[in-house]
């Protein structure tokens, strides 16, 4: 199968001698929303930060559409609009009083004429839903709309992946499903590849595809996320924990002794499972 | 800062911000060197009239904005009009400061003060036409138009954007600070106001690697090009400008003539 992009064996050392990145290979597939987990300090920003250029690999390799990526001087603008990170405080991003301009700073940047400029801030603006935010300063948004502001300041690179570092930190419960939701629109109407880094577990069986467990720089686990609800261990070791659906599972088997499948962690699989359940008790 | 909210609220918000600096420039520098009350008062009026008329501010707002300056004025021509005398001079009221020095008010004197007052208020009302018309993003993007140095003007939109996440990350410190009694007594108070002022510059050093970062995953190559929002033409303005400027010139006609 083709991945949208794949590294191998790639590292990563700071200019202090600090191994941030050790052997990491991960593959997100075309489409598909690909988690990365990891408690605080795991590696992921460095990772991120590899995977669009603004770091240099010191071993290993890059991998975009199956073509290895060139870290050369003249190939990073293409690399960077192919591959886009929204980060976690949208502080960091946003360095312009005025949203519009801020949203066309990466389109301008591409060297587009300005009617393209348009046209994609408009649409990037259509598809975050901050349309109405255009005549607003910065300084006067929520935390939620600088957010969807940030992602459309990417959006209009019109990268084939995009990056979110803990998108759903500082955001509201309603602000986390919204967000979510617009990802996952991302993905289905525009056949993007999202990688997200979260330590938020509960989202991970509702929205990725597929996860990798990162810690101390280095790949701990992988897999669905219905095969990591399955290794309780992996997760505690590497200081996650299971989705409280999840827990919900464990605690039944261990002390009521209710068999449930260890893999439902959602709400609709958890449904799903005790219907069953109940139903075989009937036919009994 | 004050006057950005309302310049976003304005409906001169979306005009073309060169026509609008230079209806705001203009009756200013007319206002500044025609050395004349009647010119101030009728730039006062002209251009405050303008803000509400033009702009669709609140006549009080405005009024508001107008009362800013005009402690630091009085203060001001206050000094200009009381002086001392010597003691022949001719005055309007004097007063025997201890016996010896003679302090008072000369009709000239009062004249230029009035003068002043009026020039000062005039060129306040002229610049609040910009202020409260025209978002500072777009004050800045009309001096590049106008060839400013492209390094001073990205300085002054970048300074002008965390502005604001600095005085809140300040304000959180403060908070903090505050939540642990750091503010009891001068002693305290002053060492927790260096603490601030110092994690605040670490903090701004941070931030600025930050969004160095940001700004280089977006593709930034030493410049912060962007594409503003399309504005609305603001042609018409220059004759609202040839206006302001001949009732200005006919205020200090009207003033010489009858004053002879």
């Amino acid at each position: 199968m083709n991945y949208a992009i794949e590294t191998r064996e790639l590292c990563y050392t700071y200019e202090d001698g600090t191994r941030a990145l050790d052997a990491i290979s991960i593959r997100a597939a075309r489409g598909a929303v690909t988690g990365i987990l990891g408690a605080n300090g795991a590696g992921k920003s460095t990772l991120f930060l590899n995977l669009n250029g603004v770091l240099t690999p010191s071993g290993g390799q890059v991998l975009l559409d199956g073509k290895e990526v060139s870290y050369a001087r003249r190939d990073l603008p293409e690399l960077r609009r192919k591959v886009g990170i929204v980060f976690q405080d949208p502080d960091d991003q946003l360095f312009s009083a005025d949203v519009y301009r801020d949203i066309s700073f990466g389109a301008v940047n591409l060297g587009l004429p300005p009617e393209e400029v348009r046209r994609r801030v408009e649409l990037a603006m259509e598809r975050t839903g901050v349309t109405a935010l255009r005549d607003k300063p910065t300084h006067a948004l929520s935390y939620g709309q600088k957010k969807r502001v940030a992602i459309a300041g990417v959006l209009v690179m019109e990268p084939s992946v995009m990056i979110l570092d803990e998108p759903t930190a500082g955001l509201d419960p309603q602000g986390v499903s919204e967000l979510m939701r617009l990802l996952t629109a991302l993905r289905d109407q525009l056949k993007m590849t999202i990688l997200l880094a979260t330590h938020d577990m509960d989202i991970v069986p509702l929205y990725c595809d597929y996860a990798y467990v990162l810690s101390g720089g280095r790949v701990a686990g992988e897999g669905t996320a219905e095969e990591l609800v399955c290794q309780p261990g992996l997760l505690r070791e590497n200081h996650l924990r299971l989705p409280r659906m999840a827990h919900l599972m464990e605690v039944l088997a261990r002390e009521d002794g209710i068999d449930l499948p260890r893999s439902a962690a959602t709400i609709g699989a958890v449904r799903r499972a005790i219907l069953e359940l109940l139903n075989k008790e009937e036919m009994r | 800062m004050g006057t950005d909210r309302y310049a976003y609220a304005s409906r001169l918000r979306r005009v073309d911000a060169i026509p609008k600096l230079w209806l705001s420039l203009i009756p200013l520098l007319l206002c500044v060197c025609c050395d004349s009350a009647a010119v101030g008062v009728a730039t006062l009026l002209l251009m405050g009239g303008l803000n509400v008329w033009l702009g669709g501010q609140g006549l009080r707002t405005v009024l508001r904005f107008l009362k800013v300056p005009l402690a630091f004025l009085a203060v001001g021509c206050l000094t200009i009009l009381v002086r001392p005398l010597s003691p022949e001079e001719g005055a309007l009221w004097a007063v025997e400061l201890l016996g010896r020095f003679r302090w008072g008010i000369t009709a000239e004197y009062r004249d230029l003060s009035l003068m002043v007052l009026c020039k000062a208020m005039g060129a306040v009302s002229a610049m609040y036409f910009l202020s409260l018309n025209t978002p500072v993003t777009d004050v800045t993007l009309a001096l590049e138009r106008l060839r400013v140095p492209k390094l001073l003007v990205e300085l002054m939109e970048l300074i002008y954007r965390f502005i604001f996440v600095l005085t809140d990350t300040a304000g959180r410190i403060r908070v903090a600070q505050e939540s642990r009694l750091g503010y009891q007594g001068w002693r305290r108070s002053l060492e927790s106001m260096g603490t601030l002022v110092s994690m605040l510059f670490l903090r701004a050093w941070r931030q600025g690697e930050r969004s160095f970062t940001a700004l280089e995953s977006r593709g930034y190559k030493g410049r912060l090009d962007t594409l503003p929002a399309d504005a609305v033409p603001g042609k018409w303005l220059y004759a609202v400008l040839a206006g302001v400027s001949a009732a200005q010139l006919g205020a200090l006609a009207l003033e010489r003539s009858l004053l002879g």
